[in-house]
């Protein structure tokens, strides 16, 4: 009787462990989900602009193709990724490019005093900055995720519940430094 | 300390406040209720509750007033806008909030606001004006993170209850000095009410200072270093608003607390007792070592010019 007891408290009370240690996964996990999400409005805000970006600097610098069809590959391959590892990778060619196109517009000086040059130079730079502070969230949201599911005791049922470490976003050396859009004057 | 664990705390203060405000409402009326009769005493206790849940509704907009905050539109200072804007985005919240501009030279910030859909930064023109921009998107973190943490729901409710327990006394000694069925002799219950409304302000001011953290300006400073990846960047913001002496114009006790720094230097007209039990946020140069000691790195004794 005394066994029955003890052991049904046992039992209840691992239950109510499992709950709680279930329920804080799915927390972190979802705040993964809405990081993730964060990083997608912004790059996708960014892959709106650069058609426009490319159409400016087009018109004063027509022969320039090699550089507008790199930026378009690499907007592509960035639309297509699908896994935040991926999209990492895509972004940090993508950025190449990017710096490649503010390269070429350095030679233009009419280019560079247009109003609408200059509106979508301050757009990419804000959302440049936008993205790498979603990717600050993102990454520590990540690793407060993969943490909980890799350490004793959650490790014991995550795998099992169906809870997998997630990639981080582009994790670079220094996640501070924008597309190089400025120019000295 | 987690997040979450802020968030806990900050929970389980706030329903302390709002049960400690009850508490005192009903007790002040109750010992009302000598000098008012049973019905006036009744009146008292849901005028005072009725108050506190409209102060509670419109707390963002009394502190706005109180502290003289008007709204920026973003076309106002679009640079400023964007960093809140990042800012927001790094530290996770749902909605960046909105910014409000206070007309003062005094280097100084706030956010406050009861609900997550009234809450705003403020910040004043002087911060606008000295600070470079690593250091505003620093202070900016630190607002950030106390919205994040839910500091800025539990300062503002007690900001404003007990804005209305100091009304309450106030109108407490008017009654025992000047109220009252006249008569030159003085009615032993105007001395009750007196002693009452001695009674209730400190007891709010304690009040006020049980409801805050201690630690909540090195929570917040850690947390803005976090977000930003930049605990430099936060303890040269901190040096160099401690390097700045002058004074907010519009902060009083009601509103001191909600600052990133103490508005005022001093308390005025109080003893050092009360200027003890009024001390709203450890020394910056406690706060700037804590930054330093995390951070690993030493701080110039002065910043750069802006």
């Amino acid at each position: 009787m005394t066994w029955a007891l003890v052991i049904g408290v046992v039992i209840v009370v691992l239950l109510l462990a499992g709950v709680y240690l279930y329920n804080r996964i799915v927390r972190l996990r979802n705040e993964v989900d809405t990081g993730w999400s964060n990083i997608d409005v912004q790059l996708k805000r960014r892959n709106d602009l650069i058609p426009n970006l490319v159409e400016a600097v087009k018109g004063y610098a027509a022969h320039e193709r090699g550089v507008f069809e790199e930026v378009t590959r690499a907007r592509a391959a960035m639309a297509q990724a699908s896994t935040p590892g991926e999209a990492g990778a895509a972004d940090s060619f993508l950025e190449q490019a990017l710096g490649r196109l503010f390269a070429v517009a350095e030679a233009y000086p009419d280019l560079k005093a247009s109003t609408n040059f200059l509106q979508l130079q301050s757009d990419l730079t804000d959302t440049e900055d936008k993205i790498a502070a979603a990717r600050r969230y993102y990454n520590s949201t990540v690793q407060a995720y993969n943490t909980a599911i890799q350490t004793f005791p959650s490790l014991l049922f995550a795998g099992a519940a169906g809870f997998r470490a997630r990639e981080f976003f582009a994790a670079e050396a220094d996640d501070r430094a924008p597309v190089a859009v400025s120019f000295p004057s | 300390m987690t997040l979450q664990q802020q968030i806990r705390a900050n929970r389980r203060r706030t329903a302390f406040v709002v049960f400690a405000f009850v508490v005192l409402i009903v007790v002040f009326a109750a010992a009302s209720a000598v000098f008012v009769g049973r019905t006036g005493a009744i009146g008292l206790l849901a005028f005072g509750l009725a108050y506190g849940v409209f102060a509670w509704w419109n707390a963002g907009r009394m502190i706005g007033s109180l502290t003289h905050a008007t709204p920026l539109q973003k076309s106002d200072d679009p640079d400023l806008y964007r960093l809140v804007e990042n800012v927001s985005i790094a530290a996770g919240l749902p909605v960046t909030p909105p910014v409000y501009l206070v007309d003062d030279p005094a280097p100084n910030a706030f956010a406050a606001g009861s609900r997550p859909s009234t809450v705003y930064v403020g910040v004043t023109s002087g911060l606008r004006r000295l600070m470079p921009t690593r250091e505003l998107e620093a202070v900016l973190a630190h607002e950030i993170a106390h919205i994040r943490n839910r500091d800025v729901r539990l300062m503002t409710l007690a900001a404003v209850l007990v804005g209305v327990i100091a009304m309450l006394s106030d109108f407490a000694f008017r009654m025992a000095f000047f109220g009252g069925r006249g008569g030159r002799d003085r009615n032993p219950l105007q001395i009750v009410a007196a002693i009452v409304a001695l009674v209730l302000a400190p007891i709010a001011a304690l009040l006020l200072q049980m409801a805050l953290s201690r630690r909540r300006e090195f929570l917040a400073d850690a947390d803005a270093a976090a977000i930003l990846n930049d605990p430099e960047a936060m303890a040269l913001a901190l040096r160099r608003l401690q390097l700045d002496p002058s004074e907010v114009a519009y902060a009083d006790r009601a509103t001191a607390h909600l600052f990133i720094e103490s508005p005022t230097r001093s308390v005025k007209g109080a003893g050092n007792f009360l200027a003890g039990l009024f001390q709203t946020h450890p020394p910056l140069e406690d706060r700037i070592r804590a930054l330093e000691e995390a951070g690993g790195f030493r701080l110039e004794a002065l910043p750069g010019p802006a």
